[in-house]
């Protein structure tokens, strides 16, 4: 992509997002000790959806930019050790609209993005396996599973 | 050598009466034997000439027009651009009956999984300004561009989506439209249009690329720096193909040709060279002692009768290491140095303690085998260079010499390219005869009778290719013995390559000619080969039921 596109991109991206966003939701860019502004990392929150075991989390995310954005999807992670069949050990989300080489379009905004994570989280893929502790139990004993969600929403709560 | 040459001319004389003595029912003919050997060779050259009918070498130029001959085909069948119909073809890796067949049972279907689609999914009518869908800036009409869905991008988004995919690899050729939800096929107008030069030619070389390699038929020579492509028309039992380059290669596992040694001998012999291979290294150094004198000898010529250097001058076997002396016919068998079993009943390998040792992990006997095969290896690669010598330097010299155009020199190039095959041929049944089951003990005999026909064969060849023949380089004159020394070497040539075909055959069946074979040995010796032969030409390759129970009636 043309160079800087992505920072111009980013720009609209943000002006869009104020304009209007899903409730619950949080995506701003990164604040640096000066002051100014990253925009080439952003800070989200997802909020688990209502009627889910995922209900009352409210999930931080941080979406990282790269210069080839939005040639190149960006990288999207959960804090290390986050619980979900298709979320790696560091964190990293495994999704397909995030893969560049088939799902991602340029044309995925910032706001489908979250959403889609959103889903994910309640319906999780089982053909994509990520972590082993979260695939298996999802597989073997569904009951220890929605415990292991729940305790994780009770652990990210919504910042007041 | 005089038999060699008798069987030769024999076999010259009684061609023509080749439909004679067939048409007659050849069970009553008895005293016909011998010559059935040509008419056997005679159906073999019919077949070889059809097998080589089964693939065509195809040249850059070649693929390019029967890619636009295909998709000029797709688009006038069913009416539709020449970019859709390559679109269409690519998605079907290239087959335009499957094309015809998928679009004729469900038009709808395909455009939609395909991505052709025949209406604008959005439209703006009235818009003056378009916002891009990839840096949400806003632009005039005629700034932005769509594919026929109507999904409205700028131009500099447009390059860099393209560029992006483009050099990310083959997959370019699926490009879709950056919306996420359309599924609207890019095909190569729009890239025609937007990408740099570069990119571009890239695109066309994935398009070709795809051509070759997505079609079933179709498969790029694997020889380094060969951009020739094979077309090969499946049905045919050999996969064994020759490229314009003059790489010979198997089709279907494109390993290097390996007739008659099947594709899974293959695979397994070279996944084990890959594991001995460490061993094998300095098993194999390039030297040998002299078996006599002890001096290291480096082997710099392709046959395996070795002469150490003056005052010794002993000759040896570079194989087994014996004198050449003990190879002669006195000894009964001509060049029996490729039997393991003879030199490890006899002792041989008995001798020293680490042998033994080595024996016990049958490292011994993949020794024996595979120094063998590699031998045939380098015999081949020497062989090759010497043709290659011979074609561009050596021809015009002997013509000079011997005041004879080059054009009745042929008979010598004939020679080499038979040496390079049958080399390529021998090495192959090292593999063979290392997997032939240790307790089929009639098939291991019959295939070692074969293999050491064939391999005497042909160092008496590649003996009077490489060393007769440097006389005559050396003449002043024009020598009278050139004449001879043509005759024997055309003989000798012709002679090896029956020898060759018949062990081919034999391998090819699975030496499934083993029963008749054992059943001909009880009659005289002279004439089991001529029947064994026989039994195959008079009723069909592989047919040793019948050739046994003919066998068994006589």
């Amino acid at each position: 992509m043309s160079g800087g596109i992505a920072r111009g991109r980013l720009t609209e991206e943000r002006k869009a997002w104020r304009k209007n966003h899903p409730h619950g939701f949080v995506a701003k860019p990164e604040a640096t000790k000066d002051g100014s502004v990253n925009l080439m990392v952003w800070e989200c929150i997802i909020p688990g959806k209502a009627g889910t075991d995922w209900e009352g989390g409210y999930f931080p995310l941080t979406l990282y930019f790269s210069e080839d954005y939005p040639s190149k999807p960006p990288k999207c992670k959960f804090p290390q050790g986050f619980f979900h069949p298709n979320v790696y050990p560091s964190g990293t989300v495994c999704l397909s609209i995030l893969n560049e080489d088939n799902g991602w379009r340029p044309a995925i905004t910032v706001k489908q993005i979250l959403v889609g994570i959103q889903d994910l989280l309640d319906q999780p893929n089982p053909a994509d396996p990520a972590q082993t502790d979260g695939y298996q139990l999802y597989i073997q004993d569904p009951a220890e599973y929605k415990k292991r969600v729940r305790q994780q929403a009770n652990q990210y709560p919504p910042n007041l | 050598m005089d038999s060699s040459d008798d069987d030769f001319y024999s076999g010259e004389a009684m061609d023509d009466d080749y439909d004679y003595y067939n048409s007659d029912d050849a069970e009553d003919n008895d005293d016909y034997e011998f010559i059935e050997e040509d008419p056997d060779e005679d159906i073999d050259n019919l077949t070889s000439r059809r097998q080589q009918q089964s693939y065509t070498v195809l040249k850059e130029d070649d693929i390019c027009q029967r890619q636009e001959d295909d998709i000029t085909r797709v688009s006038t069948v069913l009416s539709i651009s020449r970019v859709d119909a390559s679109i269409l073809l690519r998605h079907y890796n290239w087959c335009v009956s499957k094309v015809h067949d998928a679009w004729f049972a469900d038009e709808d279907g395909v455009r939609k999984s395909v991505g052709l689609l025949e209406k604008p999914l959005v439209q703006f009518p009235n818009a003056k300004e378009l916002t891009c869908g990839i840096c949400f800036e806003s632009y005039a009409r005629d700034e932005v561009l769509s594919a026929v869905c109507g999904h409205p991008f700028c131009s500099a988004c447009w390059r860099g989506y393209i560029s992006a995919t483009v050099n990310d690899g083959p997959g370019c050729l699926t490009l879709r439209c950056p919306d996420p939800s359309c599924r609207a096929a890019i095909g190569q107008d729009m890239i025609d249009k937007l990408a740099s030069g570069e990119d571009k030619a890239k695109y066309c070389r994935y398009l070709i690329r795809s051509y070759v390699e997505d079609n079933r038929k179709t498969k790029w020579c694997p020889a380094p720096g060969c951009e020739y492509a094979v077309d090969f028309a499946a049905g045919s039992g050999n996969f064994d193909v020759w490229c314009l380059c003059s790489y010979s290669f198997c089709w279907n596992c494109t390993e290097e040709a390996h007739r008659p040694v099947d594709c899974g001998t293959v695979s397994k012999w070279i996944l084990k060279n890959c594991a001995e291979s460490e061993n094998m290294n300095w098993i194999l150094a390039n030297s040998k002692p002299c078996p006599k004198c002890k001096r290291p000898i480096e082997k710099n010529q392709g046959c395996m009768h070795m002469t150490c250097s003056p005052p010794c001058k002993f000759e040896f076997c570079w194989l087994c290491l014996g004198a050449w002396s003990d190879h002669g016919e006195r000894t009964g068998g001509f060049y029996a140095c490729n039997r393991y079993e003879t030199a490890k009943q006899q002792g041989d390998y008995d001798e020293a303690e680490r042998r033994r040792e080595m024996a016990k992990n049958s490292l011994e006997k993949y020794t024996h085998y595979y120094e063998r095969w590699a031998s045939n290896q380098s015999s081949r690669q020497k062989a090759l260079a010497d043709l290659h010598q011979m074609q561009t330097v050596h021809l015009e010299k002997l013509s000079d010499i011997q005041c004879t155009p080059e054009s009745q020199l042929k008979f010598i190039i004939e020679a080499w390219l038979q040496i390079v095959e049958c080399r390529r041929v021998l090495k192959w049944t090292y593999a063979y005869g290392y997997y032939l089951p240790e307790h089929e003990l009639a098939k291991k005999q019959f295939f070692e009778y074969l293999q050491g026909e064939a391999e005497s064969g042909l160092e008496r060849l590649h003996q009077c290719a490489e060393k007769e023949l440097q006389q005559f380089l050396t003449d002043e004159s024009p020598s009278k013995e050139f004449n001879d020394f043509r005759t024997k070497l055309a003989g000798l040539t012709s002679v090896t390559k029956n020898y060759f075909e018949n062990l081919v055959r034999a391998l090819e069946n699975g030496l499934a000619d083993v029963d008749s074979h054992a059943a001909c040995s009880k009659t005289t010796s002279s004439k089991h080969a001529g029947g064994a032969s026989k039994g195959k030409s008079g009723r069909g390759k592989g047919s040793s039921r019948t050739g046994g129970s003919h066998d068994t009636g006589r």
